[in-house]
């Protein structure tokens, strides 16, 4: 038993080794997807709007930070017709300000709502930036409720509230996964910070690649950064396929280890083969358990509505990595080369994604693409999912589902093993 | 019978393989060797002669087709973990994980053969000492020279002192100052730890040197076991004279005359259609060789090539052979060691 778990933490080692990949993989790209597939899902049928020359919106930036001027940045690079005011106001005063001034106050900004010249109206409160930390920075949008502003204004702020919030999030969870992994460790604070930094930045890179819109409504409106209700499909579904991302390189590592003859080597030891080859697996299990519990940590903390069937939840999450692990190792033994294990793996890992249902929901497909589906564990932890999360299911419900993940796994591991050489 | 002189007894060991084409072969027919303790016991042979297959199986990595191997005592097959219990490992891959220091490596195999907190640390430490990597030993290997990483390689081996040392070919592809400390340290572990160990290589020179006893090994098989003396004196102690005659073909008439030449007992005459170098094939030129023994041969020479530039034979080049482990291999295969 010791020699599994010192197998499997020397393999945690070997993984942790590359500390950089391993927070971009394992924490910001999924938690970017999550966030830019959630936001993709709940605006599924709108959209379509046309670009209107000079959409004028006032701002009034009570936090004059670098947050809410990032925030800012993002409103202004969604429609290239925004127009800031005053704070991009033009020579020749598109801002339509009157004579000799340069700033909006709250009554200005009421009559110009009020006369139509503004669209709308954000304020930005002063304790933005501290808020925005800690997960509940509110931004006010004001629209005149005749003169309806266009859908994707709403949808460019919301969508900038999410992005800022986004890549706070990630920053906060890279800097505190990074404390909690003893192999990465700072050289001082400096370091810790740059890191934090250097993964803001690269979530927010990310992001830009995916732009959001979500549905519009008119009037006043309150953005707050936990409100996320498109994420209740997203985040399970990215959780599962980013878990089955951190498990399948256990097919290029144990192809790897016997090239390298470390996996000869163990043989050689006096320790059970069984337990050279569980401790192998452990460690990929637990890289998808732990996959699976950053995003679905990060979902509860921005209030992801996840069920609340705890108990549950983590056993679907257990019965899916296993049933994943044990896929990868019974897929390992039909390959010859961990160039093939790459190819293979990258193949499997986009074939039972988007086919279980990790990208959208399997609802929205034709019934004989939902069944082919169920080829994929991926479907499986899905059904599992939705069921907890839409339908109020509780663990009984959900049994069929952990059943099916178990048995297809005890099916995989069987083949697997018997089919393993270390040699 | 397992005595207490005895650390390894190998008997009927075979283990069939299939070619790439399906047929099956043996790899190593039906061996059997006995190793003393606190000997240096080397396997010379050739590449693919079967030397890491049989270690192979002694170190209880693959299973014999049949036959067993006992270390002090223990059957590899049916007592595994006791058996290698007794056994350091040093593979002929280079077996560590690349991405992790010297120390890591050291580390997680001492773990791995039970070894933990103060006890582990202070023996990786005397360890990194031996192979005089202390300074370099928070380095990831895969910076190492590749005579660095050998010594990693042998310094895993050693970590939980075993009675038994299985090296592999451990001087592969190094530099000769590389390969002359590896060798010292074989010398030191029989010496200093009494260890036995169980070397191979295809390397004359070094079996030759620090071997209490030899087994060679061709195809598969044992061909003669004994001290590097024991197997010269089998041959006869005589010396070959090789004459490199090149495309000309020597007739048995020919040969049969130069046989009569004072202390000469027996002359050959041997075509191989390879370059000096070994990398030959049949499209290569002939090279042909007349191959005389003799007890002392220097003083046949100047008679025998006398005779022969009498007999219209065009002598390219001249070697004198003494005996060693060389000769010993082609009078036992007719074939060369290094080919
Ligand atoms: N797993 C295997 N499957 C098929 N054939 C094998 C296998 N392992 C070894 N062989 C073959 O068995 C023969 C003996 O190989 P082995 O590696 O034991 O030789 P060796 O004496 O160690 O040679 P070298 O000096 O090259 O290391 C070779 O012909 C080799 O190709
Ligand atoms: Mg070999």
């Amino acid at each position: 038993m010791r020699s599994i778990l010192n197998v499997a933490l020397n393999d945690l080692r070997v993984i942790f080794r590359e500390r950089a990949s391993i927070i971009l993989n394992l924490v910001i790209i999924p938690l970017v997807i999550s966030f830019a597939a959630g936001g993709a899902n709940s605006s599924m049928g709108s959209g379509g709007d046309t670009a209107v020359p000079d959409l004028i919106i006032d701002v009034i930036d009570a936090s004059a930070s670098a947050e809410s001027a990032a925030f800012l940045d993002v409103v202004r690079s969604a429609n290239e017709n925004v127009l800031l005011c005053p704070l991009d106001n033009t020579a020749d005063n598109l801002c339509v300000l009157p004579e000799g001034v340069t700033t909006v106050d709250e009554t200005l900004a009421g009559t110009r709502l009020e006369d139509q010249t503004s669209l709308a109206l954000i304020l930005i409160p002063q304790d933005f930036s501290e808020t925005l930390n800690a997960g509940t920075a509110r931004v006010v949008y004001r629209s005149n409720e005749d003169a309806s502003a266009p859908g994707y204004l709403l949808s460019a702020v919301e969508a900038a509230a999410q992005q800022i919030g986004g890549a706070v999030e990630a920053r906060t969870i890279g800097l505190q996964v990074a404390d909690d992994i003893e192999f990465l460790t700072f050289a001082d604070e400096a370091d810790r910070a740059a890191f934090g930094d250097q993964v803001y930045t690269r979530a927010a890179e990310i992001w830009a690649t995916n732009p959001i819109t979500v549905n519009a409504t008119a009037g006043e409106l309150v953005l707050e950064s936990a409100a996320f209700n498109g994420f209740s499909q997203s985040f399970p579904g990215i959780a599962t396929m980013y878990a089955m991302f951190a498990v399948f390189p256990v097919m290029v590592a144990l192809i790897d280890e016997r090239r390298y003859w470390t996996l000869q080597r163990l043989a050689m030891m006096p320790i059970r083969r069984s337990e050279i080859l569980g401790g192998k697996l452990l460690a990929r299990f637990l890289m998808g358990m732990i996959q699976y519990a950053i995003v679905f940590a990060v979902g509860l903390v921005i209030g992801v509505p996840l069920g609340n069937q705890p108990l549950a939840t983590v056993l679907i999450m257990v019965s899916f990595v296993f049933c994943v692990t044990a896929l990868a190792l019974m897929v390992s033994t039909f390959v010859k080369s961990s160039q093939q294990a790459s190819g293979i793996s990258l193949f499997l890992s986009l074939t039972l994604a988007p086919l279980g249902g990790s990208w959208w929901p399997l609802d929205i497909v034709p019934s004989w693409m939902r069944m082919i589906g169920h080829v994929s564990p991926v479907a499986w932890a899905m059904d599992g999912y939705s069921k907890i999360i839409f339908s109020n299911g509780t663990l009984v419900d959900v049994l069929p589902m952990i059943g099916v993940l178990l048995g297809m796994g005890a099916v995989f591991f069987v083949i697997g093993v018997s089919r393993f050489k270390f040699e | 019978m397992t005595t207490s002189t005895t650390m390894v007894e190998v008997r009927g060991l075979a283990k069939q393989f299939k070619a790439a084409n399906g047929t099956p072969f043996f790899a190593v027919k039906d061996v059997d060797l006995d190793i003393r303790k606190g000997e240096i016991y080397s396997l010379l042979g050739p590449n693919g002669a079967g030397k890491t297959t049989t270690i192979s199986m002694i170190g209880g990595l693959i299973a014999p087709t049949r036959g067993d191997a006992k270390i002090g005592g223990y059957s590899i097959t049916k007592q595994p973990l006791d058996a290698k219990r007794l056994l350091g490992v040093v593979p002929q891959e280079i077996a560590l994980y690349p991405t992790l220091t010297a120390r890591q490596n050291l580390e997680f195999f001492g773990r791995m053969y039970g070894m933990s907190g103060a006890a582990l640390k202070s023996r990786v430490d005397e360890v990194l000492e031996f192979i005089d990597l202390t300074d370099k030993q928070n380095e990831r290997v895969d910076k190492f020279s590749g005579g660095m990483k050998r010594r990693v390689n042998i310094g895993i081996g050693l970590l939980h002192k075993p009675q038994l040392m299985y090296m592999d070919e451990p001087t592969v592809g190094i530099d000769p100052q590389n390969r002359r400390r590896i060798l010292d340290t074989v010398l030191r572990m029989r010496d200093e730890f009494g260890m036995t160990v169980l070397y191979t290589s295809h390397l004359m020179e070094e079996v030759q040197e620090i071997s209490d006893r030899v087994g060679i090994m061709d195809h598969g098989e044992i061909m003669a076991i004994g001290t590097v003396g024991e197997l010269i004196q089998k041959i006869g102690e005589e010396d070959m004279l090789i004459f490199r005659v090149g495309t000309q073909s020597v007739s048995s008439v020919q040969l049969e005359r130069l046989k009569t030449v004072e202390g000469v007992t027996s002359v050959t005459y041997e075509q191989t259609a390879k370059a000096a170098n070994g990398e030959g094939n049949g499209s290569l030129p002939i090279d042909g060789r007349v191959v005389a023994r003799a007890k002392r041969g220097r003083q046949a020479l100047p008679d025998l090539i006398g005779l022969a530039n009498a007999d219209g034979i065009e002598i390219q080049s001249v070697e004198v052979r003494e005996p060693d482990l060389e000769a010993v291999f082609l009078s036992l295969t007719g074939r060369a060691l290094r080919d």
